[in-house]
């Protein structure tokens, strides 16, 4: 039997009607007879397909479009044009029965009460899903572990630092143990450790409950180490669809060769290559395009004393980078 | 496109007043670890209260009657004025105030992604429990000027009364959640509170001493008449039955103008971030 996909989106767009004004006094008060609105156009023409189970990040500079696509996709906008389905359900309905097996994190946002101790909202939580008491205890001392929330249930939300207020938000919003979860930005802010801790939980949480998850995040890090799929969109649009290594071989159009050589303060490399750069230590990282890396590596090898040598994909940062110039610029 | 399924529809509404006590059980439970708060509040609801017997004073310094209300009667008003006050303080205000808040912010999403009615949801998120030390002073007024009256009080008098402060709590809910409500239309909601407050003053009397355009104003624009001089009318053995009857058809088509007016707001909600 074929799967059937978790998230569906054809041909999704949603313009907003942003007022226009124009400056001066005499236009201002024209505009209270006659509103001119312009249309932006947040997200047009959307096309993908998510698996049941799959992570996928999702992509693209500020504007891009991505939350816009999560809210439609969490049931909070309607779409100007074009469907949806998520778990068979078509999401802005928001039957019950959806919002029920859904989840919406936003990193920014909070959805606890903010006067009440961390367990008092998670029992609100019980009972807006009408959780069985045992399951829901299950869950929750289960969270708070993995967590390591232990310390900080009692104290009311306002209390709790960025990083641990988010740790809360994450296992209060996963109570229900949702089948579909849409994390936009669910990092943003928070230290080094805090985002590990947090990308940590989610993968486990999408390999215990098979959970699908849609993720946003301008940390790669998470990207990385969450997502095998990305969808990178610029414009509303999708400019990329697809794993993560085809990514940086489609758009990377560069490698790093790192080479060490025998001698310290050997020759200069700058013949090689596009760049050299001497990390010191007789440690040089050569810029080279994807074609020249098997001639350069024959030269280096050949005319120098080579200790040791790596060929390194460039940092997933300056792929995506290139995604979007060459979206914009068309090639 | 399919518009979102109406609330009424939903089989979790029985829910509602099940998940509404449970909040307010919930957030209640948290303030009253702060005890100074109280103390804090009864004398701001005392002060309050010398201000108000302040006023009568001046009024019966030159009369005995006010539209046909005696001293001890406007106490009544005065009292029920204040507990509805209170009510209103605690668990109606705490909660608009916040929904005013997100749709100004955009963040109203959270409440949207929850299995049950939104309207519930955003009617219950928040308490103030301390505010309603208003309603115990007014209570006491209530009953002192009940004692003061020359009119008997019956259990059938009692009964209406209650059956009267609930549907007012109802009706002053629903202008609430109208009020709230235009914030998914106008961008500067900041003096609702205020406005709320200043009209909610003239209930301090009975409706029947304004001029004729304002009682009609804070009859059917404003209910107050409906929140306050009707319930104090059934403890002053003036009321009408008719006045029970539209009392009641009033909070009804209340209930169903605010949530359609709720709903449509709801439509229109875009999220201000994109």
């Amino acid at each position: 039997m074929i799967e059937r996909p978790a998230v569906r989106v054809q041909s999704l767009r949603k313009a907003f009607d942003v007022p226009v004004r124009q400056p001066g006094l005499k236009a201002s008060i024209g505009a209270l007879f006659k509103r001119e609105t312009r249309e932006v156009v947040a997200v047009d023409e959307l096309n993908f397909e998510v698996g049941a189970g799959e992570v996928v990040g999702f992509l693209g500079p500020n504007g891009a479009g991505k939350t816009t696509s999560l809210k439609m996709l969490a049931g909070l906008l309607h779409p100007t044009s074009g469907t949806a389905e998520v778990l068979g359900f078509t999401p802005w309905q928001r039957q019950p029965a959806y919002l029920r097996k859904m989840a919406l994190i936003m990193g920014n946002r909070n959805q606890l009460q903010w006067d009440l101790p961390v367990l008092d909202s998670f029992e609100l939580v019980r009972s807006i899903y009408r959780l069985p008491r045992q399951q829901f205890t299950d869950t929750r001392d289960e969270m708070i572990a993995l967590l390591e929330l232990g310390a900080l249930v009692d104290k009311p939300v306002r209390n709790l630092s960025l990083g641990e207020r988010m740790k809360a938000e994450i296992a209060g919003a996963l109570l229900h143990l949702p089948a579909v979860l849409f994390l936009d930005e669910p990092t943003i802010g928070l230290d080094i450790t805090m985002q590990k801790r947090i990308r940590t939980f989610v993968a486990e949480y999408n390999r215990k409950q098979g959970a699908t998850v849609l993720l946003t995040s301008h940390y790669m890090a998470d990207v990385q180490a969450l997502c095998k799929r990305v969808i990178v969109i610029d414009h509303g649009t999708v400019l990329f669809d697809g794993g993560l290594q085809r990514l940086a071989d489609e758009f990377g159009s560069t490698k790093t060769i790192v080479a060490r050589l025998d001698v310290a303060d050997g020759e200069k490399l700058d013949t090689y290559g596009r760049s050299a750069t001497n990390r010191g230590d007789g440690t040089w990282s050569i810029q080279v395009t994807r074609s020249e890396v098997a001639e350069v590596t024959g030269r280096l090898l050949a005319e120098q004393a080579v200790v040791d040598l790596t060929i390194e994909d460039p940092p997933i940062e300056d792929v995506i980078e290139r995604v979007f110039s060459r979206g914009s610029t068309p090639a | 496109m399919t518009r979102p399924s109406p609330g009424w529809r939903d089989p979790d509404r029985a829910g509602s007043l099940r998940l509404a006590a449970l909040f307010f059980r919930v957030g209640a439970q948290n303030e009253l670890q702060y005890r100074l708060n109280f103390v804090v509040q009864l004398l701001q609801s005392i002060l309050g209260v010398a201000a108000g017997l302040v006023g009568l004073a001046v009024v019966f310094a030159h009369t005995n009657n006010l539209g046909g209300w005696s001293r001890p009667q406007l106490l009544v008003v005065m009292g029920i004025f204040l507990m509805m006050n209170g009510i209103t303080q605690a668990f109606i205000q705490p909660s608009m105030n916040l929904l005013i808040a997100d749709i100004q912010k955009g963040t109203l999403d959270f409440p949207l992604t929850k299995p049950v009615d939104a309207q519930v949801l955003v009617s219950v998120r928040s308490v103030d429990i301390w505010q309603a030390a208003d309603s115990l002073i007014g209570l006491i007024i209530v009953i002192v000027g009940l004692v003061q009256q020359d009119v008997a009080v019956h259990l059938v008098d009692i009964v209406s009364f209650v059956l009267l402060m609930l549907m007012g709590t109802v009706t002053i809910y629903c202008f609430w959640l109208m009020l709230a409500s235009t914030a998914f239309w106008l961008i500067k909601t900041d003096e609702m509170q205020e406005l709320f407050q200043g009209l909610y003053r003239t209930g301090q009397y009975p409706v029947g001493i304004y001029p004729g355009w304002l009682r009609y104003g804070i009859t059917f624009v404003v209910p107050l008449a409906f929140a306050i001089t009707v319930p104090a009318e059934a403890l002053t053995g003036r009321l009408e039955h008719l006045a029970l009857v539209g009392a009641a058809g009033l909070t009804l088509a209340l209930l169903v103008i605010s949530r359609l007016l709720w709903r449509k707001g709801l439509q229109r909600y875009g999220g201000a971030s994109s």
